[in-house]
């Protein structure tokens, strides 16, 4: 079993601490956070697929070790938002389910997304399939749904393993607008060379933040630059401290190491 | 309590834990949807506690599950919580199945082209649920073998096989897309994976033997996957973990907005 070593146990309630305290701040005054452009593009994704009269694939991605998870259950709450924009305008969402343990946490929430837009009755549970719990027969389901529905956009968020290019490479043959968002590094280039437009990195975080315009997301949005400034002038001392450390002989630099790994 | 039952207190266990998973069904069910979030709130935290406790606290060698292992009083009920997943999973996979029952039901009584799609998905099930069943009964029949060898190794895992291998001809087309000279950035996109397949095979290592070994495509390869790359992935997964925090705490101390937390 894996434990923290007393520089986690230092570091995590830091990091913690300053994204809680950016919340608090949040909630009293407004902050910035700078324009991502892939998720300005999803209300461009939802208006061409409006203008189509044809449906939009939503796709909350595999999960890391299957079930409920926080990966996922990001990515369903920009699906929300999707569901939310293109309730609207009458658009068609079909939200593909790989988990079946997502499948009701799914329903609800698209549920109460068409409530909350006032169109309860365009909620229809058919649009929000368990397909399967299987890798490839997943990727092969979503590839037929996309061709089939000749989806006018693809929104391709969660975790994804080798089945992403599959998917992509389905949307981008029926001439989808794809927009994709991954915490999978090795999927990144995937999407990056089948999509039209790829969050990468901590920008999948901050999505449901930017979207909401939510106090709690964008303070814990700033609170997390902070934690990784934080990071990066640990970075900067531990380079310079373990380097002189070393040319002088000193057991400084050790310690240092040591610190972060028992 | 976490220890294996056998004889009587198995099934004394067995009916006891149904009986109080009903009850506390029966008795979520009748709670107003604002004391549900009250209980999915004060779960969550519990859960995120114990786990956040069981990581942070400080560790001795101690046995646990019979091994010596380093961890503190809360580590002998990692297992037994973490055995909770599985079930909670098995009462999901009911739910994904009757879903798509509903689905296909639908579509086979409203009767039209795509309603083949639907016959094969129930003939497929109960064509691979009941040669599960039978190949893995104390004593299977050759036939039961050989019917669960066919539809599991024959279609199933040939399925998978294929759809998998599928990935290289569309690896082929997104790399042509990725790879066409149109900006500065697809010229260095396309500049960098020719070095790096170059190095992966000995016809580059050939090419470039002659030249100084800092220049040997090998060691070009070398540096741009491990100086360029691996720190560029190093400093998204850094960002990402800070992510993956800010959610967790958000969803562990109630403070996230939405679906199933209050508004």
């Amino acid at each position: 079993m894996e434990h923290a070593t007393l520089g986690v146990r230092i570091l995590v309630p830091l990091f913690s601490l300053c994204i809680i305290a950016m919340i608090l701040v949040a909630r009293k005054r407004d902050l910035f956070i700078r324009r991502i452009q892939g998720l300005s593009a999803i209300d461009e994704a939802i208006g061409r697929a409006t203008e189509m009269g044809r449906p939009m694939i939503c796709c909350t991605g595999l999960g890391i070790d299957g079930g409920v998870e926080i990966v996922t259950l990001q990515a369903l709450s920009i699906v929300s938002y999707i569901i939310r924009t293109s309730a609207r305008f009458a658009t068609r969402a079909i939200v593909p389910v790989y988990d079946p343990q997502m499948l009701p946490v799914t329903e609800e929430t698209i549920r109460e997304a068409y409530t909350l837009e006032g169109r309860p009755d365009s909620y229809n549970s058919e649009d929000i399939r368990f397909l399967t719990n299987r890798q490839f027969a997943f990727a092969a389901s979503v590839a037929g749904l996309i061709s089939r529905e000749k989806a006018a956009a693809t929104f391709l968020f969660g975790y994804y393993y080798a089945e992403a290019l599959i998917m992509a490479e389905n949307g981008q043959q029926v001439g989808a607008i794809q927009i994709a968002g991954t915490p999978a590094t090795t999927q990144i280039p995937f999407f990056i060379a089948a999509c039209d437009y790829v969050i990468i990195g901590d920008e999948y975080y901050a999505a449901s933040a930017y979207l909401s315009r939510e106090p709690t997301q964008i303070g814990s949005i700033v609170g997390q630059d902070i934690a990784k400034g934080l990071i990066l002038m640990i970075m900067l001392a531990g380079s310079v401290i373990v380097s002189i450390a070393t040319y002088l002989g000193s057991p400084i630099g050790a310690s240092f190491t040591q610190f972060f790994t028992k | 309590m976490f220890t294996p039952k056998i004889g009587g207190a198995w099934y004394g266990y067995i009916v006891g834990s149904l009986l109080a998973g009903i009850v506390l069904l029966v008795v979520l069910m009748q709670l107003p949807q604002r004391a549900r979030k009250y209980v999915l709130w004060t779960v969550t935290f519990l859960g995120g506690l114990f786990y956040a406790l069981e990581f942070f606290l400080p560790t001795h060698e101690m046995l646990i599950e019979g091994n010596k292992a380093d961890g503190n009083f809360l580590s002998p009920f990692v297992v037994p919580m973490t055995n909770v997943l599985p079930v909670i999973s098995a009462f999901a996979v009911g739910l994904g199945v009757i879903n798509l029952f509903q689905m296909h039901t639908k579509r086979v009584l409203k009767w039209n082209l795509d309603s083949i799609n639907s016959v094969a998905f129930f003939v497929a099930m109960i064509a691979m649920t009941v040669g599960h069943l039978m190949a893995k009964s104390p004593h299977p029949s050759p036939f039961a073998t050989s019917l669960y060898k066919v539809l599991f190794e024959g279609a199933l895992q040939s399925l998978d096989a294929t759809m998998f291998s599928i990935i290289a001809f569309y690896i082929t087309s997104a790399a042509y897309r990725a790879f066409r000279i149109r900006s500065l950035e697809a010229t260095l996109l396309l500049a960098t994976a020719i070095i790096v397949m170059l190095g992966q095979i000995t016809l580059g290592q050939l090419l470039t033997h002659a030249l100084p070994e800092y220049l040997h495509v090998e060691v070009v390869r070398n540096w741009i996957l491990t100086k360029v790359n691996a720190p560029a992935t190093r400093a998204i997964s850094v960002g990402l973990g800070i992510g993956s925090l800010a959610v967790g705490l958000r969803i562990w101390l109630g403070l996230e907005r939405g679906s199933y937390f209050d508004n």
